[in-house]
């Protein structure tokens, strides 16, 4: 039985203990406040509930006083840690994930673990994928969340306004001119050369050239290496201002003319490419190649 | 309703302007609430502190849910934060009632465009938005060029989109 102190009874959580009147990060919530220990009978069974108050709404979050340890429940960062923080996002690299099905992983499972270095790193690898591409309204939100968490948490530990904490966090996203970093001179954001795609909601995994149009960003020039095809061999195509996904999209198709379509396909079904990262030009031929099949039966 | 402050005599033209972009933005009232001083307290020697002008400026009587923008000429300035201190263009008490916004230091854009872009800027945070990355967007950072770069003061699908459901949701 934990022993009443001053601050009333401990609930244990999985970073140590709390009390009655501490601030803590509930993951996926944000910063409550622990308001006290309630009883209730459900279902014919009683039930000790850790009753917490979310700081941001006054909503009431009841936790199971079991359960408590397991949610993911942790104290307010220290300002270590936000150092830390800070450290990670002004830090040059942050390449995005393009598959999106690790991505999609990965992001829950961070944000649903609730600690603070998985919501910035949520936070770093959709800012990094957004100048590449529009983000999908599914990842706008959590883009979104992961920023407005990250932003309750680092006012509530430093004792900021909430948009002075955000201005510092894209201080370090997008530096003004001049900003430093440990003494370190960060690359400032860049005029734009190039009108971005619009942000009109796409559709899960299509490609670039479906919204529209490319980025292209100063000092992205590592980042798209990255994502670039091996070899262009054409000289020519190598010499036009061409985003390098799309330079892999013309070829593709090329490849694929010289390949026969299996028969043994279900009918009607596009070849595997088709929802692969490959050009909308790749997706309509091979619905062109599947019509005489569909005819032939 | 968002309502109008001057701390400073500011070209009318650029104020109507920023009037029609707000209501444009936002979708609500916008109406001049007069003029009031630049509280004395809030000043730094070079610049006021933004956190302060919002705090001590003439209170202006306002309905649950409204707005308050402060329009100013001054520099302003911000505690430094753990980056250190930045460029401050204006404040706002994020989901909160009060803004202040300065037309000093705008560069690469006509002060109309300039001040009604940053205005439709910190109102949004009054509104819950946080910044975008989309540099069309008026929640861009706006001391990024890009912010300079597109002077149209609108906001993306997905701000535009929040911001309504949070003025859907208010009482009044």
């Amino acid at each position: 039985m934990p022993a009443a102190g001053p601050q009333g009874p401990e609930i244990l959580i999985a970073s140590g203990a709390v009390h009655i009147g501490d601030r803590v990060v509930y993951p996926n919530q944000g910063i409550c406040r622990v308001r006290g220990i309630e009883h209730r009978e459900i279902a014919g069974r009683s039930w000790e509930f850790v009753t917490l108050s979310r700081e941001e709404d006054g909503a009431t979050v009841m936790v199971p006083r079991e359960k408590v340890a397991g949610v993911g429940l942790r104290r307010v960062a220290s300002d270590k840690e936000i150092e830390l923080v800070f450290d990670f996002l002004s830090a040059p690299g942050g390449d995005p994930e393009l598959d999106w099905k690790v991505r999609h992983r990965a992001h829950g499972e961070k944000m649903v673990g609730g600690e603070l270095m998985g919501t910035t790193e949520v936070l770093k690898g959709l800012h990094a994928l957004a100048r590449l591409r529009p983000l999908p309204q599914k990842e706008r939100e959590l883009y979104d969340n992961a920023r407005h968490l990250l932003v309750q948490e680092i006012a509530a530990a430093m004792s900021l306004a909430p948009a002075v904490a955000e201005d510092n966090l894209d201080y370090a996203l997008v530096p003004p001119d001049g900003m430093k970093r440990k003494g370190r001179t960060l690359i400032a954001a860049q005029p734009l050369r190039a009108v971005p795609p619009t942000l009109a909601a796409i559709d899960g995994e299509e490609d670039l050239e479906d919204a529209g149009g490319t980025v292209e960003l100063p000092g992205l020039e590592d980042e798209e290496a990255v994502i670039a095809e091996p070899a262009v061999e054409d000289s020519s195509e190598a010499d036009q201002v061409v985003a390098p996904k799309k330079v892999a999209a013309k070829k593709k198709p090329v490849a694929k003319k010289t390949k026969p379509a299996p028969k043994s396909k279900p009918k009607g079904k596009a070849p595997a490419q088709g929802r692969s990262k490959s050009s909308p030009k790749a997706k309509s031929k091979s619905k062109v190649a599947a019509k005489p099949r569909a005819k032939r039966k | 309703m968002i309502r109008i402050v001057t701390l400073a005599e500011l070209d009318p033209e650029a104020l109507a302007f920023a009037t029609k972009r707000l209501y444009a933005a936002f979708g609500v009232g916008v109406e001049s609430a007069g003029q009031a001083r630049m509280p004395a307290d809030a000043s730094d020697g070079d610049a006021f502190f933004a956190d302060r002008v919002v705090t001590q400026a003439r209170v202006v009587k306002s309905f649950s849910d409204d707005k308050v923008l402060y329009f100013t000429n001054a520099p302003l300035a911000l505690p430094a934060g753990p980056m250190g201190a930045g460029p401050v263009f204006g404040f706002a008490q994020y989901g909160g009632e009060r803004a202040v916004v300065t037309s000093h230091g705008l560069s690469g854009m006509p002060l109309a465009e300039g001040l009604a872009k940053r205005a439709t800027h910190h109102v949004g945070h009054l509104f819950d938005l946080h910044h975008c990355f989309d540099p069309r967007c008026a929640m861009y950072p706006e001391w990024a060029p890009a912010f300079a770069q597109f002077p149209d003061v609108a906001l993306c699908p997905f701000c535009r989109e929040k911001s309504e459901h949070k003025i859907r949701l208010a009482g009044s």
